[in-house]
């Protein structure tokens, strides 16, 4: 078993429209989605980060130079993510494709954890 | 971890309901002034929930973290423009609600936020405000209904629905409206101004709803709340109430039974009984005989005695239709409703036959009631009854003509069908 990383990206517009009941209705989806793949004893975290840019810290000529996030401007930010356990990459990508990030107009990028010495 | 079923099943509604009590309670707090305020702060709790709950799955006790989330954002919204006062009476209440939200007993708490949410229906339902207002202001603010689910419930669009509660509001505002129960001098007409929009409310999610749309349905069952809140409130607890409840407890009952397969409508004589709710209808019932313990008979009264007895016939062909046509004969010499007469005409067939039933059917025509398509439906089978299978076929056809609905038109296809069918058989 190898692990893999669900980043989920989220669209910056937000669903301000929706209704009460049609929120509940997308939660019910992913929690059902994570209740599958934590039964199938795959799931190994999941977790939300927070909505601002982040901070952003590079060496500039000898100095660390720490900035807000560059993402402003970018329309999906990393919103959240899923770490689960399947055999390969193949396998990885049929969990993500029920996810109902998708559905809600997400992306997921899906990187494998390299645990290779 | 609490699981799917918890969000979904036995937690049914909760958001839709939590958005109506938080609206309440902070609106009681806080005044009218502040209704906007108080809708964002909430929906923006909302959405929080989504991204936090999706990607962490759900908290220990979910209506606590709602209320707790809601509470910081509408506090950090309020703090530039209202009074000190109101903040902490604001706080209290609602770290309050927040411990009480786990307990599944039934608190105090509980009862004031009934309490809250009766004010709330009172206000909504203000004589200022015009008929239609009052539904989508009602359903807004104390069912937690979208704009959007409004406007699918009433065939409307979203831009007239948002505009209207924008006016309704201000219109609250400009009148001062408070969150009471009106004083006993006043409680008359306005708790009849309430039973009133829950009646259109119920009807209007019962009168298409063959499957179409979920949110037609819950328009019933939202009525249907908000009628056990007004029947287990003491000052509310009338009479008029209890029918009230009892008619809607009945028809709904049937709600199960009236959409077939594919989505099609299902009329009275073919439905499956055992598909009824036998519950709804022995909650009906306790309600209906609580509704006969005064002197006043209300139009209710007479509309729940009718629905009763087909809720507790064993088949279409068992019903009481003697009292049922007497119950009818009442009701249109209190108040006259072409509706009202045209469902008489079904009971009169069965007690004196289709001849007499469909001689007085056409007494009744006018243009008004040939746009309505029930008439032709009642006049189709009427005809087919006494021989006219031309003729009933010609009805039906007119009918479909007349509705948009697809659950309608479907049945209506295919009972011309049958009808067709029989005919060329020569039966």
């Amino acid at each position: 078993m190898e692990g893999f990383m669900l980043l989920l990206h989220d669209r910056t517009t937000q669903q301000g429209d929706l209704s009460p009941e049609e929120i509940q209705g997308i939660i019910a989806e992913y929690v059902a989605w994570r209740d599958k793949i934590a039964e199938q004893g795959r799931l190994l975290g999941g977790e939300k980060l927070a909505d601002d840019d982040g901070r952003h810290l590079v060496l500039d000529d000898g100095a660390i130079r720490v900035t807000d996030g560059p993402y402003t401007e970018a329309k999906e930010v990393l919103g959240g993510y899923f770490a689960i356990k399947a055999a390969d990459y193949d396998e990885a990508v049929e969990i993500s494709k029920d996810c109902p990030h998708l559905k809600y107009g997400g992306r997921i990028e899906l990187r494998k954890i390299d645990n290779h010495r | 971890m609490p699981g799917y079923d918890q969000i979904t099943e036995s937690v049914d509604h909760l958001f839709r309901r939590h958005a109506g009590q938080m609206t309440a309670v902070l609106t009681r707090i806080f005044g009218f002034g502040k209704i906007d305020l108080i809708e964002d702060a909430i929906q923006e709790s909302m959405l929080r929930a989504l991204s936090h709950w999706s990607y962490k799955g759900l908290p220990d006790n979910p209506r606590a973290w709602l209320i707790q989330v809601a509470k910081n954002n509408i506090l950090d919204r309020l703090r530039k423009s209202s009074r000190d006062a109101d903040l902490e009476e604001g706080s209290r209440l609602l770290d309050a609600w927040a411990r009480s939200a786990g307990s599944s007993v039934d608190t105090a708490f509980e009862k004031e936020i009934r309490e809250d949410q009766l004010q709330m229906i009172f206000a909504c339902c203000h004589p200022a405000l015009t008929p239609d207002s009052r539904i989508a202001l009602t359903l807004k603010t104390v069912g937690g209904f979208s704009v959007g689910e409004i406007a699918v419930a009433f065939l409307s669009n979203k831009d007239a629905v948002a505009k209207m509660l924008v006016r309704a509001k201000k219109k609250l505002r400009d009148e001062g409206a408070r969150m009471e129960i009106p004083a006993p001098s006043e409680l008359g007409p306005r708790l009849e101004s309430v039973l009133k929009v829950l009646y259109l409310m119920f009807n209007e999610g019962y009168s298409a709803s063959g499957g179409e749309s979920a949110v037609r349905t819950d328009l019933c069952h939202e009525a249907i709340r908000l009628a056990r809140l007004l029947a287990d409130h003491p000052l509310t607890s009338q009479p008029k109430v209890h029918a009230l409840a009892a008619l809607f407890l009945f028809q709904a009952s049937r709600l199960p039974a009236r959409s077939g397969e594919g989505g099609t409508l299902t009329i009275l004589p073919d439905q499956d009984r055992s598909l009824w709710d036998r519950k709804m209808i022995a909650e009906g019932l306790r309600h209906f005989r609580s509704s006969a313990s005064g002197s006043e008979i209300s139009d209710y009264h007479l509309e729940a005695e009718i629905a009763s007895y087909h809720a507790v016939s064993e088949d279409y062909g068992s019903t009481d239709w003697r009292a049922l046509l007497e119950a009818y004969d009442r009701l249109l010499e209190r108040r006259y409703s072409q509706i009202a007469a045209l469902n008489r005409i079904i009971a009169l067939a069965e007690v004196e036959g289709p001849d007499k039933a469909l001689e007085e059917l056409q007494t009744l025509a006018d243009e008004k009631l040939e746009a309505y398509y029930p008439y032709h439906v009642t006049l189709a089978e009427l005809q087919r009854r006494t021989g006219l299978g031309e003729d009933a076929l010609r009805s039906y056809e007119f009918a479909a003509g007349l509705v948009e609905n697809e659950a309608v038109k479907r049945f209506l296809r295919k009972r011309r069908e049958e009808i067709g069918a029989k005919g060329s058989e020569g039966v």
